[in-house]
């Protein structure tokens, strides 16, 4: 784990991609590819998550009951597992999106102090 | 737990779907299947690592993980013998060593009294500006009995011996005299039996007793038939009311201390009772009622007192009021130095640790390849530090195990060592908090000395290790090592200086001259039988017939009474020159008063140094003398001749008695009497106390003995004589004079045996460590020394490097450590009477002890400097 490899790619703050499967899921249920062509599609392919990664994430959100999973069969006639928002994990959507949005803003402010200040 | 199942059986099925749909997705952007299926799996990422994530999501990880770092763990304690058998034994003499104090601190201090709410009973003091604590008047004590809310209730009692004539054989025993509700207020159950009514606490009550467990086994054969029988103490039958439990007013003192019987507290002489103005023996002991805090009953039986103190302004004046917790009564300033002993032993553990800490350094460089291999192939940094944390805590539950084992020895040792200086010492053992405690202190000390390697390997780099072909880096180390030498010597040092002040101490005690010759003197009591004292003149004839037969006794050179023996304290008593009595006795300059027979000052070889002593001729039919000791001499006529002059002492004052001679002064408090304690001493002659005395005064007497033969072959002579006078006589508290001597220093010989021992143990330790440190650098230099004797270095140069090397650690230790010790040898000088005839930054000392630790030291590195001067250069350069 040399720091070399990770210098070009942009990793997600950790839980940042439960804040990006709750989002997804808010627009329906889904499979678990779906939701990782979702996140691809909707952030321009900037955010290159390894598709893996969306594993755990799915099943700790499970666990913490923010989502639900049922078989459902997928477009093309496919066995697949759907994963469902909870009313606990449509909170919780509430719950983090106000606070990155707070820390989004907080982090913006302290990157850009002279913009804000008017000088050029 | 069965969805949990379910999800991580399909988990397989799911990953695989997954890629299968990016390949069809990326076969529909026109890639070529293989080509597609290599760009899905690399998008999707490691599989086996996804895996493990997702399953770590409903495992318990880190306990799955642990159980694997401990069977590692154990794996490599069992390749290291060597490395593992050294620090499991260096861990066991600290951590044991420090087990068994705090099994000490545990059993005396911290476990809480064996009553019901114990935290509510509080001793209740009266007090002056000379003492923070002195026995109440009884009349005080009614007074508050009767005024006070604070107390659920409050009972007096008074510690007497008593000699007891049957059933059995004759024998003196501790009682306590109670008052009516005495255990109820400890809330305490009898085994058998009541405690006493108020109308038997009072003065012509009828004769009842409470006895011992103990006693009621011996003379009763236990029998439940007790109650109602009856037993002599000094020639009155006593009517057995009561059965105690085992220990149960020994208040954690002493359990063989205990009472072994019990009268009513009210029917003793009233010229004790009921004089406002006597302080004689008694006890206030209360319990809080509920709600009430210590703060708040303090409050209002201090004012109660000062009411008190205007209604009787002579009895009572300047008398205040202390309220104290019993435990703090018991435990007293044991505590104290309980504590600072344990800090003591703290050092030892520390040191203890630097050693194991050093001892993971070297073997750490050993196996940075280890670490090296392991982080290339991807462990994470965390698990790595976690797993040589659960070595380091393994090895140190090794030696917490191993020093339990030590503990529950040394433990049995204390209190025959110290047991005279330990309150509750029967209480110390190797219980449930001991092992708490030794359990956090091992998993706290494995991960101290834990940390530092392991953090070290945290900071490694993988590539340098690989290449320096696992030879580690050693500059880093070494400075670390040399830091933990040096902390190592400069603790041992604190210790040493500590030991070594107080073996200085007892050194200088020993040297004090005690005012007397303690050489061929024996001490003892006895319990003049009641038959022979039922009258003033039978007693006093009883008692001078007694001192005849053993002066008979062949190889007894002289024999006398005394009320009080040297080294025990005294009789502290007000007291006047001339004919003028001041105004309050309160007032009045204090004195140590000796009732003693003619013969007492050359039995004892107290030096007379003007005028005479008393002899038989001074009786009730001649004019009242007295004789003063130098110090009295000194300080109340200075410049003047005290022979001739007239002096009158005690709180029902005998006197004016004329001063008839001068002797050197007597150590009575402690061969360190300092000028705060009551140094004037009088002597008065037994055969002039007052007739209204004698039959309290006799009994007390103490009969010391100068014969050249031991106690052992002497004492049946002397019980022989004593039994010849009335078979019904005790003979009791046997010492050798010698033996209240050493007795007198056991509150300096106690700390001073631990802190020697730790400070021992610190030594050893400490150059264990240097000579290991030393050694391993040697080890590691072994090519540089090659080289260094291959160009031509001498032997001697060689040599002097190594011990150079370590000399300069031992210098900077000693350095850091004679600061250090500095201010924490003053923790010993807030002891009062600890420390005689040194200061705590005595130079002697430091410089003997430094010069030790130095020696010693030295001697640790001299091993391996011989070794390095043996190197073969051929050989060391070959060893690449």
């Amino acid at each position: 784990m040399s720091t070399k490899e990770h210098i070009d790619r942009i990793e997600l703050l950790q839980g940042t991609l439960d804040l990006l499967i709750l989002r997804t899921l808010l627009l329906g249920p889904a499979h678990g590819h779906a939701i990782a062509k979702a996140i691809e599609f909707n952030s321009d392919d900037v955010l290159q998550v390894e598709q893996g990664s969306l594993y755990p994430a799915l099943h700790r959100l499970i666990k913490r009951k923010w989502i639900s999973v049922e078989a459902g069969t997928s477009e093309n006639n496919r066995r697949a597992k759907f994963y469902r928002l909870t009313a606990k994990g449509r909170k919780q959507l509430t719950l983090e999106t106000s606070k990155w949005d707070k820390l989004a803003g907080a982090i913006a402010r302290i990157l850009r102090p002279r913009r804000q200040e008017g000088r050029p | 737990m069965k969805r949990r199942k379910l999800l991580l059986k399909d988990l397989d099925q799911d990953i695989r779907d997954h890629i299968d749909r990016e390949t069809q997705d990326n076969i529909d952007r026109g890639m070529s299947p293989e080509e597609a299926h290599y760009a899905a799996t690399r998008k999707f990422g490691n599989v086996t690592r996804v895996k493990e994530d997702t399953r770590e999501v409903w495992t318990f990880v880190w306990l799955e993980q642990l159980f694997d770092d401990i069977r590692f763990g154990l794996r490599m304690l069992r390749k290291n013998p060597g490395f593992t058998a050294v620090a499991v034994l260096t861990l066991a003499l600290g951590i044991g060593a420090n087990t068994a104090m705090f099994s000490v601190m545990q059993g005396a201090v911290f476990a809480p009294l064996p009553y019901v709410n114990p935290d509510r009973l509080v001793m209740v003091w009266e007090n002056n500006p000379r003492f923070p604590r002195t026995w109440v008047s009884y009349p005080n004590l009614q007074d508050w009995q009767r005024s006070a809310r604070s107390f659920q209730q409050m009972v007096a009692f008074r510690e007497e011996g008593v000699d007891f004539a049957g059933p059995g054989t004759p024998e003196h025993l501790n009682r306590k005299e109670i008052s009516s509700g005495f255990f109820s207020t400890l809330d305490t159950k009898l085994t058998l039996g009541r405690e006493f009514s108020p109308e038997e606490d009072r003065y012509g009550g009828a004769p009842v007793a409470i006895i011992s467990t103990r006693l009621w086994r011996n003379r009763f054969d236990g029998s439940p038939e007790v109650l109602g029988r009856s037993l002599t103490l000094e020639g009155v039958d006593y009517t057995v009311v009561g059965v105690t439990a085992f220990g149960v007013t020994a208040f954690g003192f002493r359990l063989q201390d205990d009472a072994d019987v019990y009268t009513p507290l009210g029917q003793i002489d009233p010229l004790i009772l009921n004089d406002r103005a006597a302080h004689d023996g008694i006890y206030a002991l209360a319990r809080l009622a509920p709600g009430v805090t210590l703060a708040q009953a303090q409050a209002e039986i201090s004012t109660i007192q000062n009411g008190l103190d205007h209604l009787y302004p002579d009895a009572n004046r300047d008398l205040g009021i202390y309220v104290e917790p019993l435990k703090q009564f018991v435990v007293g300033d044991a505590g104290k130095m309980l504590l600072l002993l344990l800090g003591a032993v703290g050092f030892v553990l520390l040191i203890a640790c630097a050693n194991v800490a050093n001892l993971l350094f070297a073997r750490s460089a050993a196996r940075a390849r280890e670490y090296a291999v392991r982080v290339a192939l991807g462990a994470n940094r965390t698990r790595l530090v976690r797993q040589l944390l659960t070595e380091s805590v393994l090895l140190s539950l090794l030696g917490a195990g191993l020093g339990l084992l030590l503990a529950i020895w040394g433990v049995k040792l204390v209190p025959a060592a110290v047991s005279e200086n330990l309150p509750r010492s029967e209480n110390i053992a190797v219980n449930g908090p001991v092992l708490l405690f030794t359990l956090c202190t091992s998993i706290a000390v494995g991960i101290l000395f834990g940390l530092a390697p392991a953090l070290k390997s945290w900071n490694s780099h993988p590539q340098a290790s690989l290449k320096e072909g696992g030879r580690g880096s050693t500059a880093a180390h070494h400075r670390t090592q040399s830091i933990l030498v040096i902390v190592q010597m400069a603790l041992t040092l604190v210790l040493l200086v500590g030991a070594g002040l107080l073996f200085r101490t007892l050194r200088h005690l020993s040297d004090v001259n005690p005012g007397f010759d303690a050489q061929h003197i024996m001490t003892f009591k006895v319990g003049v039988s009641r038959s022979l004292t039922k009258t003033v003149p039978a007693t006093r004839t009883a008692y001078q017939q007694l001192i005849e037969r053993i002066r008979q006794i062949p190889g007894v050179q002289g024999a006398d009474f005394t009320g009080s023996v040297p080294l025990n304290g005294g009789w502290i008593m007000p007291f006047w020159i001339g004919s003028q009595r001041p105004a309050s006795l309160q007032g009045a300059p204090r004195l140590v008063m000796f009732l003693t027979g003619p013969d007492y000052l050359r039995t004892m070889g107290i030096p007379l140094l003007r005028g005479r002593f008393f002899s038989s001729e001074d009786t009730t039919n001649s004019p009242c003398v007295m004789v003063i000791d130098s110090v009295l001499a000194d300080m109340y006529f200075p410049g003047s001749d005290p022979l001739g002059q007239t002096l009158s002492a005690g709180f029902s004052p005998v006197g004016p008695c004329r001063i008839i001679g001068m002797v050197g002064h007597v150590k009575q408090w402690a061969l360190s009497d300092s000028s705060t304690d009551i140094r004037s001493q009088v002597y008065f002659p037994l055969y002039q106390d007052p007739d209204q005395w004698v039959l309290l005064n006799y009994p007390n007497m103490t009969i010391v003995v100068r014969t050249p033969l031991d106690v052992a072959s002497v004492m049946p002579a002397i019980k022989d004589a004593v039994y010849g006078a009335g078979s019904d006589q005790a003979v009791y508290d046997v010492h050798s004079m010698r033996e209240i001597v050493l007795d007198s220093m056991s509150s300096q010989r106690f700390p001073m045996i631990l802190l020697g021992t730790f400070a021992g143990l610190a030594l050893l330790l400490a150059s264990v460590g240097i000579y290991g440190v030393i050694s391993y650098s040697v080890a590691q230099r072994t090519h540089e020394m090659g080289i260094r004797i291959a160009l031509g270095a001498e032997k001697r140069i060689i040599f002097r490097l190594v011990l150079g090397q370590g000399l300069r650690l031992v210098l900077a230790g000693l350095a850091i450590g004679a600061v250090a010790a500095l201010i924490l040898t003053r923790l010993l000088s807030s002891f009062s009477h600890l420390l005689y005839g040194v200061g705590t930054n005595d130079p002697l000392t430091f410089f003997a002890v430094a010069l030790a630790l130095t020696g010693v030291a030295v001697l640790a590195c001299y091993i391996p400097a011989r070794r390095a001067t043996r190197v073969d250069p051929i050989v060391a350069l070959r060893y690449e």
